[in-house]
């Protein structure tokens, strides 16, 4: 059996509703992986990144939205790509390896050779093809994509310890009080289908010590079981760690960018690292100034082809432009995303802003924040259908939907 | 009779309650607030409720259902696909409000409780044979609001003021009107507004009549004068010696509590308190001035005041809420937290404390 019989099955988790409200305001009208990084919904670019590994059947997003949130995204994907993509509604929180393992039997329709276990909140290059292929002569069971981060900020990640020469795992741990590696996880994973015995592994274990807690007495006067559920397996805690150091998990290092995109300002900054390398991955993306028709272009820019943009508008760098919007004369938009069918008037300038879909901007407002991806008020978030009236300041605020501004504001948020 | 009750949009300013529900439908003395106007307008003999709205018609249209065969009383929507300000949607809704019997019709704005002196407003129409009735309240600080001039004899409006700059009158539009038919003429369906542009001109025809409204009034559109509202409204029900209030040894002043909702032993409730259905209020709570939204939990020894605890939430033991602290729905305030004035959005947990107040999203 030659590689071209071995085919790949992609599972990108996605989240769900309730769980990260972090993401808010923006995650009040649209799910997360839904939101658009660079012009593309969020879980595009992971998807993408799947259709580059050769022989790939079908990719699963797995989540606990409702399945309508995703049925027509998921269907004008899998035309424009031409592979099947479908969305799976877990019932109930099963941990991030549960959640894999509860799908297992549709996974292993398609009898793959290797599981891709993408993280959607997760801004990367992907390195797929060559992870792959690094897997296939580690012969272990998982690889794990790792990145070497500074090492004050390792310990919000999974810190991995590696061996430089095999690039075994040698050892696996989530969030350490103290420094362990600056090499972390990047919740971006390959498994042969072993994975699958391994999880179950964890869930037998679970029953016998659930069983054996209940025929002790000793151990039923113990305090009420605060161990999770048996069929609740989390992939760090439960099977990297323990596999660690048995020869069974590597790493493989990508030196390009990563984030977490767990804020609406980190979205920002995500969206400035996929216009980058959509310069060199798709630059027919990127807009362009071509002659005295089009605006003004500085740096990555995307534009959708259905927004307008006037002439005399200067648009960039890092700005993305979605459907319909309208630009007007003069405006000057930097490092920004502009929603579905918002309308920027004359002369407006936006800095470090996300402005929501059916927005609008009145004439000679300015809606900016000082650009600090991490802080709460670093990136001015407008919601959907905000008002701006015309000559309105708008500084370090994030205005919830549906609200007119008629007077300034500055470090506020608007209900 | 007909009536039609101006429902409007979004409803932000009582944000994060309305991220849930329509302004409409959050409770307001454990009844929805439309409700209110609604049975005041079936007690005094309407027979026909358009709503005019422009947001959530589907979840308006399930609730109206419900209420339409519990009341015995017609409900319809009318919805602006454009915003049409507080006059449009009255020329909208046209053809449900006048028929052959050239009788006038109320016009309600959904933010206002108040004791709606409908029948007086009906007889006090006649009696001046003009076109138009709008009632009036008389407030503290008319300059945040319209003020109507008026001659004081007759009711007769003189002319409207927006946010008068100089002192000209107390009394202000209180959003209860009773038109004629022939009013609807005078409106185009197009954004207008009817203190703006309508009532101006048929105060210069010398046919608006005001009526100062007699007993409370409170536009419950924000947090802080829901929470004001809500004493005034259970004033009146003491003033009327109504059955609905609760008592007993751990009641202070006017409370209000679902028959559905469970209290502990030495809790201290009160004054001016309303506990919704579903409500589990464990021992040893104190709750002063504050609503418990359906189906909260209070958990033991805490201490709520001065705020709103959105549906479904649960306040931890020993927590103190207070400072118009408003939870969302389905927030959880751990134990032993302190909120000064906390806004929460749904579906959070509390874990640290709220020194100041701020909005948790």
């Amino acid at each position: 059996m030659g590689t071209s019989e071995e085919r790949v099955v992609a599972v990108i988790m996605v989240g769900g509703p309730t769980k990260g409200t972090r993401f808010r305001p923006l995650s009040l009208n649209i799910p997360k992986p839904l939101f658009p990084l660079a012009g593309q919904p969020m879980v595009h670019h992971p998807i993408s990144a799947c259709k580059t590994i050769p022989n790939l059947a079908q990719i699963y997003l797995v989540g606990f939205y409702e399945e309508r949130e995703f049925a027509l995204y998921v269907s004008s994907i899998s035309n424009e790509l031409r592979v099947p993509v479908r969305y799976l509604r877990e019932d109930k929180p099963h941990g991030s390896a549960g959640g894999l393992y509860n799908f297992r039997d549709l996974i292993m329709e398609d009898n793959p050779s290797h599981i891709v276990l993408l993280n959607c909140d997760v801004c990367c290059s992907f390195p797929l093809p060559g992870m792959l292929e690094a897997h296939r002569r580690y012969g272990g069971m998982g690889t794990i994509l790792v990145i070497k981060v500074s090492p004050e900020s390792a310990n919000q990640f999974g810190e991995l310890v590696a061996d430089p020469v095999t690039n075994e795992l040698l050892h696996y741990t989530e969030k350490p009080e103290t420094f362990v590696s600056d090499r972390i996880n990047c919740g971006a994973y390959i498994f042969t289908p072993d994975i699958f015995t391994a999880i179950q592994g964890v869930s037998s274990q679970r029953k016998d010590r659930a069983t054996l807690r209940r025929l002790s007495s000793f151990e039923a006067l113990q305090p009420p079981n605060r161990s999770p559920p048996s069929d609740f397996v989390r992939l760090d805690q439960d099977i990297l760690s323990p596999l660690a150091g048995k020869k069974q998990l590597y790493v493989y290092e990508t030196m390009d960018f990563w984030e977490q995109i767990k804020t609406p300002g980190m979205s920002l900054k995500c969206s400035a690292l996929y216009l980058a390398q959509f310069r060199f991955t798709s630059p027919h993306l990127l807009a362009s100034s071509d002659g005295r028709k089009n605006a003004t272009i500085c740096g990555d820019v995307y534009i959708h082809p259905s927004a307008k943009v006037h002439p005399t508008a200067k648009i960039g760098p890092n700005v993305s432009i979605s459907a319909n919007a309208r630009i007007g004369a003069g405006v000057r938009l930097i490092s920004c995303i502009i929603l579905d069918d918002v309308e920027i008037k004359e002369n407006a300038v936006v800095i470090h802003a996300i402005v929501g879909w059916k927005s609008s901007i009145g004439r000679w407002s300015r809606v900016q924040a000082a650009g600090d991806y991490n802080a709460k008020l670093g990136v001015t978030i407008l919601g959907e259908s905000v008002t701006v009236e015309d000559e309105v300041v708008v500084i370090n605020s994030i205005i919830l939907p549906n609200k007119t501004l008629n007077v300034s504001v500055q470090e506020e948020i608007i209900l | 009779m007909k009536a039609l009750i101006l429902v409007g949009g979004f409803g932000t300013r009582l944000r994060p309650l309305t991220l849930s529900v329509p302004k409409p439908l959050v409770e307001f003395a454990n009844k929805p607030m439309i409700l209110h106007q609604i049975e005041a307008l079936k007690a005094i003999g309407v027979t026909e409720v358009v709503l005019a709205i422009n947001y959530q018609p589907e979840v308006m249209l399930n609730f109206l259902k419900e209420f339409e065969t519990k009341l015995g009383i017609k409900i319809t929507c009318s919805q602006e696909t454009e915003p049409l300000g507080t006059a449009g949607p009255l020329a909208l809704a046209r053809d449900n409000l006048v028929d052959d019997s050239g009788e006038p019709f109320f016009v309600l704005n959904s933010d206002v409780i108040s004791e709606y002196p409908l029948q007086e407003m009906i007889d006090f129409h006649k009696s001046h044979g003009g076109e138009a009735s709008i009632l009036v309240t008389k407030v503290d600080e008319p300059s945040k609001y319209g003020v109507v001039v008026m001659e004081e004899s007759t009711g007769q409006v003189e002319r409207f003021v927006e946010k008068p700059k100089v002192f000209v009158g107390n009394k202000i539009n209180a959003g209860i009107y009773l038109l004629n038919p022939s009013v609807l003429d005078q409106i185009e369906l197009r954004p207008t507004s009817i203190e703006k542009e309508v009532f101006p001109n048929i105060a210069a025809e010398k046919k608006l009549y005001a009526m100062v409204l007699p007993g409370f009034w409170m536009d419950i559109g924000q947090p802080r004068d829901y929470i004001t509202g809500l004493r005034l409204y259970l004033d009146s029900l003491k003033k009327k010696s109504s059955p609905k209030l609760a008592f007993g040894p751990h009641i202070i002043g006017n409370v209000l509590v679902d028959e559905s909702a469970k209290i502990g032993e030495g809790c201290l409730i009160g004054p001016d308190v309303a506990i919704g259905s579903g409500c589990i209020v464990e021992s040893g709570v104190r709750l002063s001035r504050c609503t418990i939204m359906r189906g909260v939990r209070v958990k033991k020894h805490a201490c709520i005041s001065s705020s709103i605890i959105g549906w479904h939430s649960t306040v931890g033991q020993w927590a103190r809420v207070e400072n118009m602290t408003i939870l969302g729905e389905d927030v959880h305030v751990c134990d032993e937290i302190y909120s000064n004035g906390g806004v929460v959005l749904p579906h959070k947990e509390i874990k640290s404390s709220i020194l100041n107040p701020e909005i948790v999203m």
